[in-house]
């Protein structure tokens, strides 16, 4: 099973959002991450024929209305 | 007229038939609850702001109105509080926070501006779980709530001072947020009602967001009428909120004492598996009622409610969207987050774009399942949490499998789901376990069908029972 690992988990944060974590938020959130990795796989699997997310236009344009001029 | 004692006890539907018979007054019944709160703080810990002058000028102004006759209906005068999450024009709101800790928000939430406009008298805001991200209120920056039934117990969260503050009667009604659990947890363990209405049902603006997808706004009282009292105040479209609905909103009162001879209720076997001894035994208790007041109980299964791929395709999206509003915080301020939000917001950083798409999709799925079910029955029944309130920094809960839980997947297991179905959901009491501590289920209805689930809810509260007030 594909796994993180702290080092993998850190550098991400780092690469990805300018993030420094620590060692030991490292080495839990590797653990979550993993676990989290695992559940993606069994949803990639579900038949979600039909089903979109649902990314509402009509809200996306009335708040787009809404907001006053910048 | 009635002793503070007695003023206290009171529900908002009874607080109000007093107030039209004029035998208590707004400015009596508000300095009752300000006492109150000076009284049981130093135990409670429910408020981080209380604000007695304006809550003093409101109850002046109301009795005015109510010696003139312009009565507003029946939350006029009702002493509430809210959850320190909702924005309140020029009154402090933290969210439970270091970072906020001196924000002042130039506007207010829309469920406070309805309950204002109601007669509502703001007593304060309510201490919770760091930015709503947690379910203990053990709060690292304005201290813990404790449990009015056990002082070294937690009341649950992300709204634990709004459930405290109702059962140590120093707020009538309160505003709780729910994203995963967090209005119906804390209720469940601290014996309150607490409605999470369907997604979009109330209004979210001017609340700070953990995650818009499922973040829900709804009523914490100490009867299900009064929810659905206060329901009928803050529900409805919100041009502020476009994702708010415009499904029109009936009275919710209007059917709660029809009661629920030959409806069907489905206990969803996945959701009654794995409970503490007493809950298992309070719930069987409450099916036996739901029975006698002429409903038929059936089981059911629907099997990817409860899976660890369906709470992690919430979790996705909590976490995902939780980062993308606290990014920038998270790296100039981290160290002002208390470590369990920080982690949530770090474990974000792993959720990829595809995953998170593909968690929507997946609620889509889920919403389905539960509606097709919803087809037969008129609500789905659980316990509320699979265990009664556990003690201030316990992380893991022993079962009576021998297994032990993390204590946060125990609270938020049955109820979670729940939010990425969007569906109104509501805990309600069931009973108090030997050691005195309240446990509770939850019904769980048909999207946008508040009325049913508020329906059977007063059905079952009326047949069980008064609940008492913890001694404090």
């Amino acid at each position: 099973m594909a796994e993180f690992t702290p080092a993998a988990v850190a550098r991400l944060a780092r690469d990805l959002f300018d993030y420094e974590m620590s060692a030991d938020s490292a080495a839990s959130v590797a653990k979550v991450a993993t676990t989290m990795l695992a559940d993606a796989k069994v949803l990639s699997a579900l038949d979600l024929d039909g089903l979109e997310p649902a990314f509402s236009y009509p809200a996306i344009l009335a708040q787009a209305r809404l907001r006053p001029g910048k | 007229m009635a002793n503070n004692h007695q003023l206290l006890d009171l529900d908002v539907a009874a607080l109000g038939e007093l107030y039209r018979r004029r035998e208590v007054s707004p400015v009596e019944v508000t300095a009752a609850y300000l006492d109150r709160i000076e009284q049981t703080e130093p135990k409670i810990n429910a408020y981080i702001t209380v604000t007695a002058d304006l809550a003093r000028a409101a109850a002046q102004a109301a009795e005015r109105e109510m010696a003139a006759d312009a009565y507003r209906g029946p939350f006029h005068g009702v002493p509430t509080a809210l959850k320190d999450l909702c924005y309140t024009r020029d009154i402090r709101t933290t969210g439970g926070s270091k970072i906020l800790a001196d924000f002042i928000p130039g506007h207010d939430a829309t469920v406070w501006t309805r309950l204002r406009e109601a007669g509502a008298i703001l007593l304060g805001k309510l201490n919770l779980h760091e930015f709503a991200a947690g379910g203990s209120s053990n709060n690292p920056h304005w201290g813990p709530v404790h449990n009015p039934y056990d002082l070294d117990r937690i009341p649950g969260g992300s709204s634990g001072g709004s459930a405290a503050a109702l059962m140590a009667r120093s707020a009538l009604a309160a505003i709780g947020t729910d994203t995963g659990g967090s209005i119906r947890i804390p209720a469940a363990v601290t014996g309150c009602v607490g409605l999470k209405p369907t997604y979009s049902r109330v209004s979210r603006y001017g609340v700070i967001p953990l995650s818009y997808s499922v973040d829900h706004v709804g009523p914490m009282t100490r009867t299900v009428r009064d929810a659905a009292l206060m329901l009928n105040v803050i529900a409805g479209p919100d041009p502020h909120d476009t994702t708010s609905s415009s499904i029109p909103v009936p009275d919710y009162t209007r059917e709660l004492e029809a009661g629920i001879k030959g409806m069907r209720v489905a206990v969803v076997r996945e959701l009654a598996t794995q409970l503490a001894t007493e809950v298992e035994k309070s719930f069987k208790s409450a099916l036996k009622t739901l029975e006698g007041l002429g409903a038929t109980v059936e089981e059911v299964s629907i099997p990817f409610l409860a899976t660890s791929a369906a709470s992690t395709a919430r979790t996705m999206i909590v976490r995902a969207e939780a980062l993308e509003y606290h990014e920038r915080w998270l790296r100039e301020r981290a160290s002002e987050y208390g470590p369990d939000v920080r982690a949530l917001l770090e474990q974000g950083m792993m959720v990829s774009a595809s995953n998170y798409v593909r968690a929507h999709r997946v609620r889509a799925l889920m919403l389905a399942e539960t509606e097709r079910t919803l087809e037969k029955y008129s609500v789905l029944i659980s316990p509320a949490c699979k265990i009664t309130a556990p003690k201030i920094g316990e992380d893991r809960v022993r079962m009576p499998s021998g297994e032990t839980l993390p204590v946060l997947a125990a609270l938020v297991a049955l109820v979670a789901p729940f939010n990425a179905t969007g569906q109104p959901a509501i805990a309600v009491p069931s009973g108090l376990s030997t050691d005195g501590l309240p446990i509770s289920i939850q019904f769980v209805g048909r999207s946008f069908d508040e009325a049913t689930v508020l329906r059977v809810a007063y059905a079952y509260e009326q047949a069980r029972g008064s609940f008492p007030f913890p001694k404090i």
